[in-house]
This record gives structure tokens, sequence and C-alpha cells, in this order.
């Protein structure tokens, strides 16, 4: 029996989610040099070294905030899903802007992967990246790709399995959101850790951090519970 | 001097710094999540008197509606 794996692959709009969806599922979905080319996620599969991997392809988002359908879609999915890995496709040439996001699922504390995509962009503009030391930096598995040639797709699919197979767990990442904003986030953060359901299905520090955000699809969540 | 003045009103071709988003929440952290907070430099390529505006911001380009580049609250560098 082949063991299965589930991954999503999350990134910015046009960032190459699906050509590395193409190159991993051998699908041909269709590829647009234009931002917001996946409006719904698309599910493959793909076989390797004897794992069934389903590779879902999430839309393309800067944030994972309840701002548009798509980040509710992309969000929802990661959260209620919880994917064995999420693969977050950067631009390589847009790191700055493209990390933003990287920061926000490791906080969701999913188990994330940065395909750090479009090297050869970002080597014609003469960016030199450290590969080794951003993945030290963010406490996740960096691989350096170029999707359109399919190079670095054996790396990825390596790191997918070590991160499924959990030889490699990427940590929730804790930020300081400063002594005022913590000490309500630590207050949320009991209430809901007494709540069982709540606690086993979701980082109770996000949800709290979510709530104080005023987060219309989290509150919904929780008004949707009965009391008592 | 440095006075404020809206990201609508700089010409095409001018470097300026955010200093101020006036707007709702929501829109703040829209702008934010693309890149767009106080103090980050960015520079108009493109900007008529009416119409989007076009600005590269961090290494990429970003088109913002009229109305919205009023919010955005700038000075010169």
């Amino acid at each position: 029996m082949a063991k299965k794996i589930i991954i999503a692959l999350a990134g910015n709009p046009n960032s190459g989610k699906t050509t590395v969806f193409n190159n991993l599922t051998g699908a041909r979905q269709h590829v647009g040099n234009w931002p917001g080319v996946t409006v719904e996620k698309k599910e493959g599969t793909c076989s390797y070294k004897g794992y069934n991997i389903k590779v879902v392809d999430l839309p393309g988002v800067y944030s994972l905030t309840a701002y548009s359908p798509d980040e509710v879609v992309a969000r929802n999915f990661i959260v209620e899903e919880k994917p064995d890995a999420v693969v977050d496709i950067v631009d390589a040439a847009n790191l700055e802007r493209n990390l933003y996001l990287a920061v926000q699922l490791l906080e969701m504390g999913a188990q994330l992967i940065v395909a750090l995509n479009m090297m050869d962009e970002a080597n014609s503009r003469n960016y030199r990246i450290n590969v080794e030391g951003l993945s030290r930096l963010i406490g996740a598995p960096v691989v350096p790709m170029v999707a359109k040639r399919n190079q670095g797709t054996m790396e990825l699919l390596e790191r997918i399995v070590e991160v499924a197979e959990n030889k490699v767990r990427v940590k929730e990442l804790v930020i300081n959101y400063g002594r005022e904003a913590e000490e309500e986030i630590a207050k949320l953060e009991r209430l809901i850790s007494q709540d069982g359901e709540f606690s086993r299905k979701y980082s109770s520090r996000w949800l709290a951090v979510k709530l104080l955000e005023g987060d219309e699809e989290v509150i919904k969540k929780f008004k949707e519970v009965k009391v008592g | 001097m440095n006075q404020l003045i809206p990201l609508a009103m700089v010409s095409s071709g001018e470097m300026v710094q955010v200093v101020d988003v006036r707007a709702g929440f929501g829109l703040q952290r829209r702008l934010a999540d693309m890149g767009l907070t106080p103090g980050v430099t960015i520079r108009v390529l493109n900007s008529q008197m009416s119409g989007p505006i076009v600005i590269n911001l961090r290494g990429s380009r970003l088109v913002l509606g009229h109305g919205v580049a009023q919010k955005i609250l700038v000075k010169k560098v």
C-alpha cells in the first residue's frame, strides 16, 4: 500500500504555483502570466518513492486574512484540512513581499516548506540569496527552484516526504506583539484552551490573535459554538 | 518644507516615503499585506490627474485606485 501524503501549494499571485503544480502532477493546468489565474483550489496526484501525494493548488494570496474569498479558501484549507505539508511558492526576485505570507503560515503552525522559485530571475538581478541562512532564520526547509525549467522539483519532493514523515518538524512561529497585546492574547488563549474541541483543532494562540484582529471568519466560528 | 501630501498628487518619476495611511482598518491591513506600510519608500511610475496610479513598491509594481491613493499620505525624499 502506498502511503498517502496531502500537501497544499500556497503563495502570492503570480509566483508560479500552477507551474509547480504541473511539474509535480504532470497536469496541464492553464498557466497565465497574470495574477489570479487560480480562483479555486485544484487537485492532482503524484507518486514518489512509494508515496501517493495529493497536491492541492490554492488561490494566490498576499495574506491570510478573511479579506477576500480567495484568502478564505486558502486559509480554510490549511487550517481545517491540516495538510501534511504546505509548500509556499516564493518569488525569489521579490523576497521581502513574499516572505510576509510565509510568516503568516508559520504563525498558523503550518508544516511549511519554502520553494524559492524564479532563482534565475533573482540571479539576473544580482541577488545573492543565502538559502541555508534563510532556512535557519525561519526554521523551515527552503528549496531553490526554477519551476518553468522544472529545476528543483526532485529536491522539493524529498523535503515534502521528510516533513510529512515528521523527520523535520516546523515549529509554530511566535511573534511578540508587545506587552499590551500579549496580555490580552494570554487571557484569550487560556479561555480557548479550556474548550477541548477548539484546542484540538486549532492553535489557540493563532485564534486569540485573529479574535483581537476582529477577523470575521474566526468570530463566526466562535458564535457557532454552543455554550454550556 | 516636508509637508505631507496625498500619494495621488505626486507626479510620475518621483520618490516618496509613506508616512500615514488614513483609511479604515480593512484597507490599512490590505495595503500592509502588500507591503505598503508607513516608512516604506516608493517610486511613482505613472500618475495622471485621474485614474489609477502605478507605483514601484519593494521591487514589485502595484496599481492603486485614485481614491486609495488619496488616503495615502507621503513626503518627498
